[in-house]
């Protein structure tokens, strides 16, 4: 195999002491996120952007895909013990893990959430080493009206899938997409949207926007509603599984995996849509059903490995087609590109060895995050501890630093505080922020590719529709934002010839997104 | 942190459960909010679509290819988009009672503005009075927008946490970092 080669030299790269530590402080770090509330990895990644550009590109992307997967593993705490996700694909486990930890099984609750996310992520990171590079082979032969399908997927997906509801996924795409477009067009050299105000010609930097949106946003919101009171509860003994705990715990462990690694590849969903699967999947096969919403071990044990199963997931398309599906994803490629490396099938063939490095480290990443996780569950949850104040104070402070270090001038703080604005707007308003911050990253790659399609044909749209590939991506594109708008129709119509109105567990995630 | 500070902060379920229900009591605010905060941005993006358009006819035309088709296409999709959500959240404004509390309280507009002030301030006197002063002055002031008690520990905490970031990302990382005439 081919593959097994390739990874062994990856570990190899990934092994050296240098990239070791790097893994090492990426995990921590991104742990550490996980578990204050108000901080994401979209966010920590965007802020260390501009600091780490001199950082060679494997150890810096090594740094930032610890973040990612530590964040994960973090979130988890969060929720379990506080009830309040520090990220969002951790909302479902909140619901089982706090139950939990209120009945005095937090140690329990934190056990199964960091082995299943251990089980989840490696076995997720093996089906990336598989499953990427044929993907990559398969994508070598998409031009760029393929690209543009596929973007249409993306942009449509997020919107429906990613927000409260479809017209508000939109809306927070169209801003993300809009505030892309600022700046001096890089085929043409036109200004746009820039108003004559000078220091807008480079456009917006993705880190003051990311930064903006999501750390002032959290603060202006805080400081509007309060802090508001939040209970940590204790955790009592060593984060162990008994053996039925564990008995109970496994098989929702691999089925959690089997729902989230192959959604999380597609080019459409991010962690959100499997851990929902994987609760309700849970929910119906288990012999302990009454202990549902009671606290059920099943509960968090499915959702957390669904949750990193589908980050491994969502990592394959990202590598190997350049299209992010989550918030932190575009903002890691966003990492790429600040180092010239524009992900994509190409990437396996020029920049092969950073690919299976950064592959390897995965692997190494989850084996530390256990280690981390599971003796030390009781350091990482006085974390929680530190007054809410002081961690919304610190981030702002951090913001302002990132954005100054991305931009360097007054203006940009400015640009910062105006966005902070809109970002408290969209969190009241119910606007999810990660279709705006993946239309503002993948937004003028799409029109690059548009442009060449339209080169291509000179000018002739059908180019769009060329492909048996294209028509099926551009039905699928229609379809996502079709379904949402009939999907309660239907329901409706169909309750009120049942004439007795049984709600359906599964009717759709309807929650706040990160 | 000592014990006692962690026993503050793990409360028992009964005072949870009066907290629950104080959160009901503002669930009604919550969504009238949260529709007039739609109305706003819906608001917006009626602006901003017309506005991008109009950018949009000042560049040279260039056909399928030019710079001016994608910011029409987004002007008129957030045209629409921008009308949809003003009038669907004008629906929910409706179906909603009026909550017995004001949606937002002015000291609340007022917290925020003074935020949005202090980082403004932050902005421009960056240059001036050098990075840890700046930072230290902004950390105080938003945690006591927050709602942290006065007294020397905030400052103190400011304080190091500003002087640390300097010391690590001017000193060992090499970001230049504004300096005062202090030279910190």
């Amino acid at each position: 195999m081919e593959q097994i080669t390739l990874l062994l030299e990856g570990f190899a790269g990934a092994l050296t002491p240098m990239h070791l530590l790097w893994a090492l402080i990426g995990v921590t770090i991104g742990t550490a996120v996980g578990v204050l509330p108000g901080i994401g990895p979209a966010l920590t990644v965007a802020l260390l952007l501009p600091i780490t550009f001199r950082l060679e590109a494997s150890s810096a992307l090594i740094l930032f895909a610890g973040i990612y997967y530590g964040g994960m593993y973090g979130g988890s705490t969060t929720s379990i013990l506080l009830n309040t996700p520090g990220e969002s694909a951790s909302i479902i486990a909140a619901i089982e893990g706090n139950k939990m930890a209120r009945a005095g099984r937090a140690a329990s609750a934190l056990a199964t959430a960091a082995i299943g996310s251990f089980v989840a992520g490696t076995i997720g990171t093996v089906g990336l080493t598989f499953l990427a590079p044929a993907v990559a082979g398969f994508a070598t032969s998409f031009g760029p009206p393929e690209y543009v399908a596929l973007m249409a997927v993306a942009f449509t997906t997020v919107s429906a899938l990613l927000g409260p509801n479809l017209l508000k996924g939109m809306a927070g795409l169209l801003a993300g997409l809009t505030i892309g477009l600022i700046g001096i067009d890089s085929q043409t050299g036109q200004p746009r949207l820039t108003f004559g105000v000078d220091s807008l010609l480079d456009g917006i930097d993705v880190v003051i926007v990311v930064v903006a949106l999501f750390a002032l946003g959290e603060t202006f919101s805080r400081v509007m509603t309060g802090i508001g009171h939040s209970t940590v509860q204790p955790v009592r003994g060593r984060a162990l599984l008994s053996r039925s705990d564990l008995r109970r715990s496994w098989p929702a462990w691999l089925r959690g995996t089997a729902l989230g690694f192959p959604i999380g590849s597609l080019p459409a969903g991010g962690a959100e849509i499997p851990t929902f699967l994987s609760y309700t999947t849970e929910k119906r096969l288990s012999r302990h059903r009454h202990e549902f919403g009671r606290g059920a071990i099943e509960g968090v044990a499915g959702p957390e490995a669904a949750n990193n199963a589908a980050a491994a997931g969502v990592l394959v398309p990202l590598l190997t087609i350049g299209l992010p599906t989550s918030a932190t994803a575009a903002v890691i490629l966003t990492a790429f590109q600040s180092y010239g490396l524009q992900p994509g099938p190409a990437l396996f063939e020029e920049s092969g060895p950073l690919v299976w490095t950064l592959i390897a480290s995965l692997y190494v990443g989850n084996v530390m995050l256990l280690l981390l996780n599971l003796p030390l569950a009781k350091v990482w949850a006085r974390l929680l501890t530190i007054p809410p104040y002081a961690i919304y104070a610190a981030v702002l402070m951090f913001a302002a630093l990132g954005a100054y270090a991305a931009g360097g001038t007054t203006t940009d703080l400015i640009v910062l505080c105006v966005l902070g604005l809109l970002g408290l707007l969209m969190r009241e308003a119910g606007i999810p922020l990660a279709p705006a911050v993946v239309g503002l990253i993948l937004g003028p790659i799409a029109e690059q590719q548009l442009r060449r399609a339209l080169v291509l044909s000179e000018g002739d749209l059908s180019i769009l529709v060329s492909g048996p590939i294209t028509v099926v991506l551009w039905v699928v594109a229609v379809l996502s934002l079709v379904v949402p708008v009939l999907l309660p129709v239907v329901r409706k119509r169909r309750s009120t010839l049942a004439g007795t109105a049984t709600t359906n567990g599964s009717s759709g995630p309807g929650r706040k997104s990160e | 942190m000592t014990k006692a500070d962690e026993g503050g902060l793990v409360t028992t379920e009964a005072n949870e459960q009066v907290a629950d229900s104080a959160e009901h009591e503002t669930d009604l605010g919550r969504d009238r909010r949260a529709a007039l905060s739609s109305l706003i941005f819906g608001g917006l993006m009626v602006v901003a679509g017309p506005v991008m358009i109009v950018d949009a006819r000042g560049l040279p035309d260039a056909g399928a290819m030019g710079p001016a088709v994608a910011p029409l296409a987004l002007g008129v999709l957030l045209g629409l988009t921008g009308f949809w959500l003003v009038l669907r959240s004008l629906r929910e404004l409706r179906s909603t009672p009026a909550a017995r509390e004001r949606t937002m309280p002015g000291r609340a507009a007022l917290k925020v503005g003074a935020l949005a002030g202090v980082l403004v301030a932050f902005a421009l006197l960056l240059p001036v009075v050098g990075y840890v002063v700046g930072s230290a002055v902004l950390f105080v002031a938003t945690a006591l927008l927050l709602g942290a008690p006065h007294g020397w520990r905030l400052y103190a905490c400011g304080w190091s946490l500003a002087a640390l970031a300097f010391v690590t990302f001017d000193r060992l990382i090499g970001l230049t970092l504004p300096t005062g005439p202090w030279g910190f």
